[in-house]
Parts: structure tokens; C-alpha cells; sequence
């Protein structure tokens, strides 16, 4: 089965027509023009809108970046060939960065702990300034964010190093460096998910919600890296480097993290249910009555219940337009669930969702997809000179 | 007593005709042309899995996924009438006020119930798939277990024909040829 290199024709480049680039520009266009007009008109819901987006696009960008590290880490050969797709995610963390210090201006507007006067009347919040207040607030976020792009900059820049030199000693150094980032991403994530989100209801306990995110956080990562697979190969553009083997695998991954999220989502649930204390059923209460009850069962079946059993058979995960159609779902749920995560600690008689939050949703991604698509456009979009090449063209998934 | 469970266990080989390589790709070339040839229930016998075979000798996808799927959903039944009828119908048990069926608490037991009732199922459907368990099963050669690749013909395969198979065994380079029982 192992294919001969030299009868492929040459993978990429990705040409990114001046139409697409006006098309990013102007989704662009819209997303601050509805962000600005929503400033104007209503600025604590301008601020929720951009605060989902935002997260929305920063977790993508470092699912993408996890993603090669676990494969480096892991010295995995049957990845290699689809890892520079999840690679130009992180072109999106340089701005990432500056939407980091957009959020915290907006913070005020976002998180109660920051109003001195709630500080001083609840004694709960009181309690947890030493970790909910603006300094250190501002010194984790700066944190965060920098250190994410430093562990970026070496994983992905060996990476394109070794398409120009194809120095063997640039894949086994990067196995320290992608354990140091997996241990950096896993503490850093988890603080900037309560950071971001949890900190909304400051009175909230849930020990797991890091791992929450992180789940979706995966599971959207996937589900984009697979339209992108699916929209190379329709263009032809990967022909022979990536086949349907590694979309079956890239499927049994969305499939598992799916399961993931969901295991991890009930274990939350559960556990805040049997244990019925008021500091942690009042995450839940506003979401289990009035119109939010729908939006907390919409996530348990088209998160879960619809991608596990669409996902199940063999064929499904290799059949590139069901499986786009499924990845569309996760990828709409994951806003979904953002939404439902940020949007009802502010008012939870009504789902707030319109063309505001479209519009920023809509700016993020088209800064997102031209971030990505130019990356792409610079570097060659399967890492030619892989040691571990011979392994992933060979790549054959028998069941 | 042992000795008739054994004999009542004993596998039942079938007559055919087996070819040997000690170079497995020349036996992936001959299934091919096997199948073209017509033949269906010819089997390869290797000492390592290998992933060419699979397509090679048209094996057709196992109907095992199913078995679990529909246990899972019997699991899914069983967990979920179980834990009505042991803490809310036979032993109502009333643990911190919550209601006695509730479903929350009880979602771990029904999940570990599909999982027990699709686990053992998928291992139930694969002794009777694989026809175990096997005492004593013929040997086409004992180094087939080691370095050694055969195929297998049984003489009720459709158009059986000795002189047919052999020529295509020797055609792509069989060590060895012989009648034999598996």
C-alpha cells in the first residue's frame, strides 16, 4: 500500500484568490461595524457577543496548536500529513493577543468581582479577590496569551524550519517542547476558561469546568480541521498526501471527543445536582427553567445524542460530506454552547441571540479564516520533509 | 465426562487444498487471483495480521458492530427498568429527598449496563463468529505460527478444482502445495 512520493503530483499551494481576501475583508467589515453599533446601542451586550466569539476563535486556534503538540509528543507517523491544516490555527494567536487586551477593556462591562462596591457587599466575591481581581487578572491574561504564542512560535516555526532544511533533529527536539506546552496548556486553559467564562457568576463553584472547555475545545478544533481537509481534497489540492484513511481517523477523534464532552458535561451536572448546595445549583438553576431549558436540551442533543449516533458507522467517518455536515453541527453547538455559558448569568429570562451576535461572529471568523488561509498560502500545506512522511502516506485504517 | 465434552468440542476440519509461501506478498498476489478465479471461502492463515489481507481475500465487514449496538440498547433498557424496579418499586429508597426514580443518579448504572451488555455480547458474538472455542484444531503446518503464510481452499468452495488451484498457487511461486484438513 505504501505510495511512491515521486508519482504524486506536488501537494498545494493554496492560492487565496483576491475575491476570497474581499470576502474575509468585508466579514470583517461587518463584525466590527455590528460590534461598534452594538457598543452604541448596548454596551454590556456588545461586550457578552464578543467575549463567546472571542473564546470561540482563541479555542480553535489552540486546539490547533494542541493537536501538533500531542502528535509530536507522541511521535505519531499517520498525522503528519494533515498536521500543518491544524498547524495554521495558531496564525490566528497573534491577534488573539490584541482581542486579549479588547477584553480587557471591556472587562468592566463583563465580570461583577471588578465593581468594588459588589466587593464590598458579598461576602462570597470578597472571599475570592485574592484570585478575582484586576491586576492579577491582567498579569494571568498577559500570561496566558504570550506564553501561548512563544510555545507557537517554536512548535509550529521548527515545524517550517524542517521544510526548508529537513533536519531530522528538528522533530526529536520538539518532543520537550510539546510536553513543556501540553503541561502549559492544560493549566493555562483551565484558568482562562474560569477566567473568561466562569468567573461571570463569581459566586459558582465547579472544579471541572476547565475541562469542559477543553472538551469542546477539541471537538470543534476537529470538526473545522475536517471541512478544511474536505475543501483541500475538493480543490485537489492534497491529492494522495491526504486520503480518506485520515479523515476516518480525524472521525473516530470527533467521535471520542464527543462522547468526551458529553461524559465530562454530565459529571458536572451530576454531581452539582446530588450534592444540592446553593453555591453550585445556581449555575444550573436558570438554565434548567424558562426559555434557557430548550437551549440546555438542544446541547444535549445535537452535541451529543445526533454526532454519536451519525458518527457511529465505519462509512459515516469516511464519507467527506456527511462528515462536513456533521462537523457543521458541532462547530454551530460549540457556539451554542458558549452562548448558553456566558449569555444567562446576565439575564436568564430570555435567550438573547440576534443579528449583533451574528455580526461578531461573523468578524471573528473572517479575521480567523484569513489568518488561517494566509498561512497557508505562505507555507507548504503538507510538511514535505517529515521524517515521519513515509508513515502517514502509507497510512491504511482497516476498521 | 472430559472426554466427551472434548471430543463433543472437537473441531471439524474441512478437506481442501493448501498453498505455503514464506514470501507473504506473493500470497497476497495469489488471493487476488483467487477471487477472480471465483472462489469465496478460501481462507489465508498468517502469523502476523496483515492489513492487505483483508481486501485481498475479500473478507466481507464482520456483523459483530451489530450485535453491540443492539445489546447496548438492551443494556439501555435492562439499566433503566433495573433501576426502577430495585430503588423506586420493590425497596422504594428515599436518599436525600430527591425523587426515587431519578434519573441523574441513576444514569451511571444505566451507563455501565449498556457497556457490561455490549462488551460481553461483542465477545459472545465473536466465539460464535470464529466458531470457538476449538480443541484440537487440524494443522495445515506448524510454521505457520511463526514464519509461514498459507492459503486454504476448501473442497466445498465453488468450483472446486485441484488442478485449477494448484496451477495458481505455483503460478505465484507457492514453496509447497499439499492436500490437508482445516
Amino acid at each position: 500500500m505504501a505510495a511512491d512520493v515521486k508519482n504524486l503530483p506536488a501537494p498545494g499551494p493554496l492560492k487565496v484568490s483576491s475575491t476570497t481576501k474581499t470576502v474575509y475583508s468585508v466579514m470583517m467589515f461587518l463584525g466590527f461595524l455590528g460590534f461598534a453599533l452594538a457598543l452604541v446601542k448596548d454596551t454590556e451586550r456588545a461586550w457578552h457577543g464578543y467575549l463567546t466569539a472571542f473564546f470561540y476563535f482563541v479555542s480553535l486556534a489552540l486546539g490547533g496548536l494542541f493537536f501538533a503538540a500531542v502528535q509530536h509528543m507522541t511521535k505519531a507517523g499517520w498525522s503528519v500529513n494533515i498536521r500543518r491544516l491544524s498547524e495554521s490555527f495558531t496564525a490566528f494567536l497573534p491577534y488573539a493577543l490584541i482581542g486579549a487586551l479588547a477584553l480587557l477593556i471591556g472587562a468592566p462591562h463583563l465580570y461583577s468581582w471588578l465593581d468594588p462596591e459588589v466587593v464590598a457587599s458579598d461576602y462570597l466575591v470578597a472571599h475570592k479577590v485574592p484570585y478575582l481581581n484586576q491586576g492579577f487578572f491582567w498579569v494571568r491574561t498577559a500570561l496566558f496569551f504570550i506564553g501561548w504564542l512563544v510555545f507557537a512560535r517554536i512548535i509550529v516555526g521548527r515545524s517550517l524550519e524542517q521544510d526548508k532544511s529537513g533536519d531530522e533533529k528538528l522533530t526529536t527536539s520538539l518532543i520537550p517542547w510539546s510536553i513543556a506546552f501540553v503541561m502549559f496548556f492544560a493549566i493555562s486553559y483551565s484558568f482562562f476558561s474560569v477566567d473568561a467564562l466562569k468567573s461571570l457568576e463569581p459566586h459558582w463553584f465547579s472544579t471541572i469546568f476547565g475541562v469542559y472547555t477543553f472538551g469542546g475545545l477539541f471537538q470543534s478544533s476537529v470538526a473545522f480541521m475536517i471541512l478544511l481537509i474536505v475543501y483541500l481534497q475538493k480543490k485537489g489540492l492534497v491529492t494522495g498526501f491526504i486520503t480518506a484513511d485520515h479523515l476516518h481517523d480525524l472521525g473516530k477523534f470527533l467521535f471520542a471527543f464527543t462522547v468526551f464532552w458529553a461524559y465530562i458535561a454530565f459529571s458536572q451536572y451530576m454531581l452539582i445536582w446530588y450534592a444540592n448546595i446553593p453555591e453550585e445549583t445556581l449555575f444550573f438553576v436558570p438554565r434548567s427553567e424558562g426559555p434557557w431549558v430548550w437551549v440546555s436540551i438542544s446541547l444535549i442533543l445535537f452535541k451529543f445524542v445526533v454526532p454519536f449516533f451519525a458518527l457511529l458507522p465505519r462509512w459515516a467517518k469516511r464519507h467527506p460530506t456527511h462528515l462536513s455536515a456533521v462537523s457543521i453541527l458541532i462547530l454551530i453547538m460549540q457556539y451554542v454552547d458558549l452562548h448558553w455559558l456566558v449569555f444567562p448569568n446576565f439575564d436568564s429570562s430570555r435567550v438573547v441571540f440576534g443579528v449583533y451576535e451574528i455580526l461578531i461572529f461573523v468578524g471573528f471568523l473572517g479575521l480567523f479564516l484569513m489568518s488561517m488561509t494566509g498561512f497557508l498560502s505562505r507555507h507548504a500545506i503538507v510538511p514535505v520533509k517529515d521524517p515521519r512522511q513515509s508513515e502517514s502516506l502509507a497510512h491504511h485504517v482497516v476498521y | 465426562m472430559l472426554d466427551s465434552l472434548f471430543s463433543a468440542l472437537k473441531a471439524k476440519g474441512t478437506d481442501g487444498l493448501a498453498g505455503i509461501w514464506t514470501d507473504e506478498k506473493k500470497l497476497i498476489q495469489a488471493a487476488h487471483r483467487l477471487r477472480e478465479a471465483g472462489f469465496v471461502k478460501f481462507d489465508a492463515i498468517t502469523p502476523f495480521p496483515m492489513h492487505e489481507i483483508d481486501e485481498a481475500i475479500g473478507i466481507p465487514r464482520s456483523y459483530i458492530p451489530w450485535v453491540t449496538f443492539i445489546f447496548g440498547f438492551v443494556g439501555l433498557a435492562f439499566g433503566l427498568w433495573f433501576t426502577w424496579w430495585t430503588s423506586a418499586y420493590n425497596w422504594p429508597l428515599n436518599v436525600g429527598g430527591k425523587p426515587m426514580w431519578s434519573l441523574p443518579a441513576f444514569i451511571p448504572v444505566i451507563f455501565e449496563c449498556v457497556i457490561l451488555f455490549a462488551a460481553l455480547s461483542s465477545v459472545g458474538a465473536l466465539f460464535v463468529s470464529a466458531g470457538l472455542p476449538k480443541v484440537d484444531p487440524p494443522v495445515i503446518d506448524p510454521d505457520l505460527t511463526s514464519h509461514k503464510f498459507a492459503l486454504f481452499v476448501p473442497e466445498n468452495d465453488r468450483g472446486y478444482d485441484v488442478a485449477k488451484i494448484e496451477e495458481i498457487f505455483k503460478e505465484f511461486g507457492a514453496d509447497e502445495v499439499k492436500k490437508a484438513e482445516f
